[in-house]
């Protein structure tokens, strides 16, 4: 297991570090940078020094440096939590990033919890109950998860909270706690706020696993061992739960590397529909505005967390089921 | 039967050591020459810890040689210990793989005799075979329950162990 732990944190390393280049490169592609824009708006002011502005602004910003350069820099002050300063309003990007990291982070996580506990439940329901009322609406819920958009499911309930409730269900806390200090009210208007966000971002990802829980199930399940034992009398429950439920379990484990960047993917564009408050809107802004040093560190944290996701994922792989699989080799 | 020493292929051995001496490396080498967040120097300290271990692990393998005998297995170097098969208590042949499609891995077999220390070794020593096919054949002796996963294993290896069936 040390041997396999070192060689995936191994391939983890290079990977972080080609994500970081590509993005870096890739965000600075477009013709012009981050000052073109503010200067434009200078220049139809009519302000007379709006390009000697723009050349002392692209000095600040180290855009005048060639962009390998800025992209050592950049690099380097990761390390040391710096990660240049953002075009948007001048002011460092780990000062920007540092609350709606965290939001984010909260969020993401609640949300594959979410995605986890709820499909596990109605999974296992609907492949134990199968062609029962209560594995139809399974169903039901299943295709209309995977039908519509988050975006689309965040604007009716919004609109749903407003019309019919009276509700205001935008934000991910109560307005007097924007830019407070951390204290034990804030931390639940934020859990209060997250539940509709969580639902909302969780519904296709819980789709998904309700099933592909209720198909692997409903296989393990039609195995003559299973036969064999409900033949000889095994309770239903523990008969499910020793090998069939445990066997079907796997996609979970081998999932959260792949729900991960859903997940955070999806968030995008739900965060700018319900005014999150979240990574979200301030990486779509970003990426309009060429602000390659915060739009780029936003994007290395998604990678980490992917890499990251992915490195779990196999790691309780390997220690839950470390089997050969069919058409697999071994080396000698 | 008479006893066989086995050990661990030099390329096997140097390309761990490479990869051990990368991870200190690049764990090690920002620690020393950059000034680094707390929280990073934290996840790079775990990282040095966790490539440090690997390259003692494969210092201890370089110098260890595995005779397998009739009726042990000893490993004779600095952390050496000996299996005994007529006493064999527990035993698990894994497989990892490193690839998406689980192919190009290698299995890992671990056993350990009645108050003995857990021997692991992994498919890249010379004799793998020999003595996965003897401590199979010591499981079915002393009666060693195996999991799915090692069953599944030891039959890909084409092992297979009387009084191991499927059981509810």
């Amino acid at each position: 297991m040390l041997r396999f732990i070192v060689r995936r944190v191994l391939l983890m390393i290079p990977t972080l570090f080609v994500i970081s280049a590509l993005v870096y490169f890739i965000i600075d592609l477009p013709p012009g940078d981050c000052v073109s824009s503010q200067i434009e708006e200078l220049v139809a002011r009519g302000d007379a020094d709006a390009h000697q502005r723009a050349e002392e602004l692209r000095e600040l910003y180290g855009l005048n440096l060639p962009l390998w350069q800025r992209y050592l820099e950049w690099v380097g002050g990761i390390f040391r939590w710096d990660f240049g300063l953002s075009c948007q309003d001048t002011v460092p990007v780990a000062d920007l990033i540092g609350e709606r990291l965290t939001l984010t982070i909260i969020m993401e996580t609640s949300t594959i919890a979410f995605i986890w506990i709820v499909s596990f439940l109605i999974g296992t329901y609907a492949a134990t109950h199968q062609y029962k009322l209560g594995d139809y609406v399974a169903s039901f819920i299943g295709f209309i998860g995977l039908a519509i958009p988050n975006f689309l499911l965040a604007l009716v309930l919004l609109y749903v909270g407003k019309v019919y409730f009276g509700l205001s269900i935008g934000g991910l806390m109560d307005p007097e706690y924007i830019d407070k200090p951390l204290s034990w009210g804030k931390a639940l208007s934020v859990m209060q706020h997250l539940i509709i966000p969580v639902i909302v971002i969780g519904m296709s990802g819980t789709a998904g696993m309700i099933r592909r829980l209720r198909a692997n199930l409903l296989d393990e399940l039609q195995k003559q061992y299973v036969v064999t034992g409900r033949a000889k009398g095994l309770p239903p429950m523990k008969l499910l739960v020793k090998y069939p439920l445990r066997h079907s379990l796997n996609p979970f484990v081998a999932d959260i590397g792949g729900l991960l960047p859903d997940v955070i993917s999806g968030s995008v564009i739900v965060s700018v529909v319900l005014s999150l408050p979240t990574t979200g809107p301030m990486l779509l802004g970003a990426l309009k505005t060429q602000d390659v040093n915060l739009a780029a560190t936003f994007l290395l944290f998604v990678a980490a967390l992917t890499v990251i996701g992915m490195l779990i994922s196999d790691l309780a792989l390997a220690a839950l089921d470390p089997r050969i699989r069919f058409g697999a080799t071994s080396e000698k | 039967m008479s006893s066989a020493d086995l050990r661990y292929p030099r390329p096997t051995i140097l390309a761990d050591y490479a990869r051990a001496g990368i991870g200190v490396l690049l764990c090690g080498a920002p620690l020393l020459l950059l000034e680094v967040n707390q929280w990073l120097a934290a996840i790079l300290v775990a990282g040095f810890a966790l490539f440090a271990l690997f390259l003692v692990r494969t210092a201890l393998r370089h110098r260890t040689r595995y005779v397998l005998g009739p009726d042990t297995l000893c490993a004779d170097g600095p952390a050496g210990t000996l299996v005994e098969w007529g006493r064999l208590d527990r035993m698990k042949l894994s497989y990892f793989s490193t690839k998406r499609d689980r192919s190009d891995g290698w299995m890992q077999l671990a056993i350990g005799s009645t108050g003995g220390r857990l021997v692991k070794v992994d498919s890249s020593l010379d004799g793998f075979h020999d003595i996965v096919e003897r401590a199979a054949r010591a499981a079915e002796g002393t009666g060693v329950t195996l999991s799915d996963a090692t069953r599944a294993n030891l039959r890909a290896m084409g092992i297979v162990v009387a009084g191991q069936e499927e059981s509810v």
